[in-house]
């Protein structure tokens, strides 16, 4: 017993309590990245309510949230395309016909477009301008005065707000029966919509996992706290903060988060390299060929980190309030 | 044989002056409940050994929870090392707490660490470096008598064993006060003779000693003053 008590009186004092309380918790970036990665014992035991059981809702919920998110992106993206292609010009053809001269039926279809809301503008290309445009198949003179010509109006539409394509061709035609106006689009203005919509469902579909996942993770540690009841006051009435329980809480649910987080990534990364290989293979059509487009991989990796925010933050408050209830 | 001398703090010897725990007709009651405690007087000078006696339900788990900060009396006043606790702002009770060493009468250790890490709590809740404390707690498991139990966990202790570990966590960050609550009630009489012993050396030491138990043989053996307990009322001996 006298060699120990010599070494016990050779140890400095220890620093001031609440330096080495601050000391311990600068550890610098380096420690914390560990820290991340992996769990260091913790006083508070790993298994019961929140352990293995959590990890795999929050791995579900964020697989889905993945997915959602994904699809989000990549409909959006995708309808973002169309409406560009959407806003070039279109075309409106004039056919000579028999019931009304050329030029008057131009003019009519021109007020017809010019009255429709969500065509921005609309020129109509003279004689001069169809007859350069004919001259590299007939070459240049050799359009003669009697060739029937069809006329055309160049168009720009508001990609945002389209027209109503059906009606607006119906109006065309009653005003200018010569006139044709080049519906292969209108279709593609369907399918934007449809795109918008889809987007709209997968955003919707992402805030609702996210508040399934928060309710959850708000449960799940209430319930864990719960079952942990004996080591938070135990911890509590030998002295430590509440800041020290919290810390201890809080670490097992960011590793938890963390670790449901990275297993519903994972998932979704498959499933999206998936559907990539499906419509490479298949050939799809809103899906891009390389499934996900790679610049919306570093969105879904949020995913996972926002679940270990959560989980965190709900067993932050969650615990804070159940000390606040002790004395 | 226990070697670490309790450290000096600020104030300590204007403390002396002063007695360390002082109740003035505190009264303390369970919610809606009649009062389990009346005009609980008493004070408890520093460097002291008491008992506190009475028969199973007279409350004296409940005056230990006064002082170990775990509940609020219903009238009266305590003051703790001079600090009026009614008027304490919640953020320094931990720092009361932690000079308070406690025996839970169920010991109430974690049952998912070992020996070892539930002797070492209290340090390293101070955020203490283990570094800094490891031979510290080693030692005082050796004094103990639970060298070779050091990683075991508690579920697999005897009921002794698991009463020193309790005893090694209350006093191994060296309090000023140490409550112990019935100790002996799990334990043979030899193994209680052989824990008096230990609560009488630290005493020695320098730490107040507040020992509640219903075993008379106990407080007679150590022949320290009484604070008896019966019908909520208080009465000292000795
Ligand atoms: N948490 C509690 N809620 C309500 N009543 C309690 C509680 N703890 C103890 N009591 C009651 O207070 C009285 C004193 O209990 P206690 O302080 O444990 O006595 P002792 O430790 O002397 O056996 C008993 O009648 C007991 O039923
Ligand atoms: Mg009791």
């Amino acid at each position: 017993m006298a060699e120990p008590r010599q070494t016990a009186r050779q140890t400095p004092p220890p620093a001031p309590r609440e330096e080495a309380e601050l000391d311990h918790e600068r550890r610098g970036f380096g420690g914390a990245l560990k820290a991340l990665i992996v769990e260091t014992r913790s006083v508070m035991p790993a298994a019961g309510a929140t352990g293995l059981s959590l990890v795999l809702v929050v791995a579900a919920m964020c697989f889905l949230a993945s997915l959602a998110l994904g699809a989000a992106l990549t409909v959006g993206r995708t309808s973002a395309d169309w409406t560009r292609e959407l806003s070039a010009a279109l075309t409106v053809e004039v056919k000579p016909s028999d019931a009304m001269a050329q030029d008057a039926e131009v003019e009519a279809a021109l007020k017809v477009l010019t009255d429709t809301p969500g065509v921005l503008s609309a020129r109509a290309l003279t004689r001069a301008d169809t007859e350069a445009l004919l001259e590299p198949w007939l070459g240049k003179g050799n359009v003669t005065e009697d060739l029937p010509l069809p006329r055309l109006i160049d168009i720009r539409i508001d990609g945002h707000a389209p027209p109503d394509f059906d009606a607006l061709a119906r109006r065309l035609v009653e005003a200018a029966p010569g006139a044709i106006l080049d519906t292969h689009r209108q279709w593609q203005a369907e399918l934007v919509r449809a795109a918008r919509s889809a987007q709209w469902l997968a955003y919707a579909v992402l805030a609702v996992v996210a508040a399934t996942t928060i309710a959850i993770v708000t449960f799940a540690t209430r319930a864990g706290l719960q079952a942990n009841r004996e080591v938070v006051e135990v911890l509590h009435l030998i002295g430590a903060r509440d800041r020290f329980i919290a810390a201890e809480v809080q670490r097992h649910f960011l590793h938890l988060g963390l670790r449901g987080g990275l297993i519903g990534l994972g998932l979704s990364v498959a499933t999206f390299v998936g559907l990539g290989w499906y419509a490479q293979t298949a050939g799809s059509f809103l899906m891009p060929v390389s499934g996900l487009r790679l610049e919306y991989y570093p969105a879904l990796a949020g995913v996972p980190l926002v679940a270990a925010l959560v989980a965190v933050v709900t067993a932050r408050t969650t615990v804070i309030r159940t000390l606040h209830r002790l004395l | 044989m226990f070697s670490r001398e309790p450290t000096p703090r600020p104030g300590f010897f204007h403390d002396t002056l002063r007695p360390m725990i002082r109740f003035e007709n505190v009264g303390m009651r369970y919610g809606m409940g009649p009062e389990i405690l009346r005009d609980v007087s008493f004070h408890l000078a520093p460097g002291s050994l008491h008992f506190l006696t009475g028969p199973s339900g007279a409350g004296k788990t409940s005056l230990l929870k006064l002082m170990f900060l775990a509940s609020r009396p219903s009238r009266g006043l305590i003051t703790m090392f001079g600090r009026d606790i009614a008027t304490l702002p919640r953020a320094e009770l931990p720092d009361l707490r932690r000079r308070v060493g406690v025996v839970f009468q169920e010991f109430r250790l974690l049952d998912h660490l070992t020996t070892y890490e539930n002797v070492a709590l209290p340090l390293k809740i101070q955020g203490r470096p283990e570094e800094s404390y490891r031979a510290d707690v080693k030692e005082l498991l050796a004094w103990v008598g639970l060298g070779e139990r050091m990683m075991a966990k508690p579920p697999t202790l005897s009921g002794g064993e698991k009463q020193r570990a309790a005893i090694a966590r209350a006093v191994v960050a060296q309090p000023d006060l140490l409550l112990a609550d019935e100790p002996t009630g799990n334990v043979d009489p030899e193994m209680g003779k052989r824990l008096l012993r230990l609560f009488i050396e630290l005493n020695r030491l320098g730490t107040s000693v507040l020992i509640a138990t219903h075993d008379h043989a106990l407080v007679e053996a150590a022949g320290a003053p009484e604070l008896m307990l019966k019908n909520g009322r208080l009465t000292i001996r000795g």
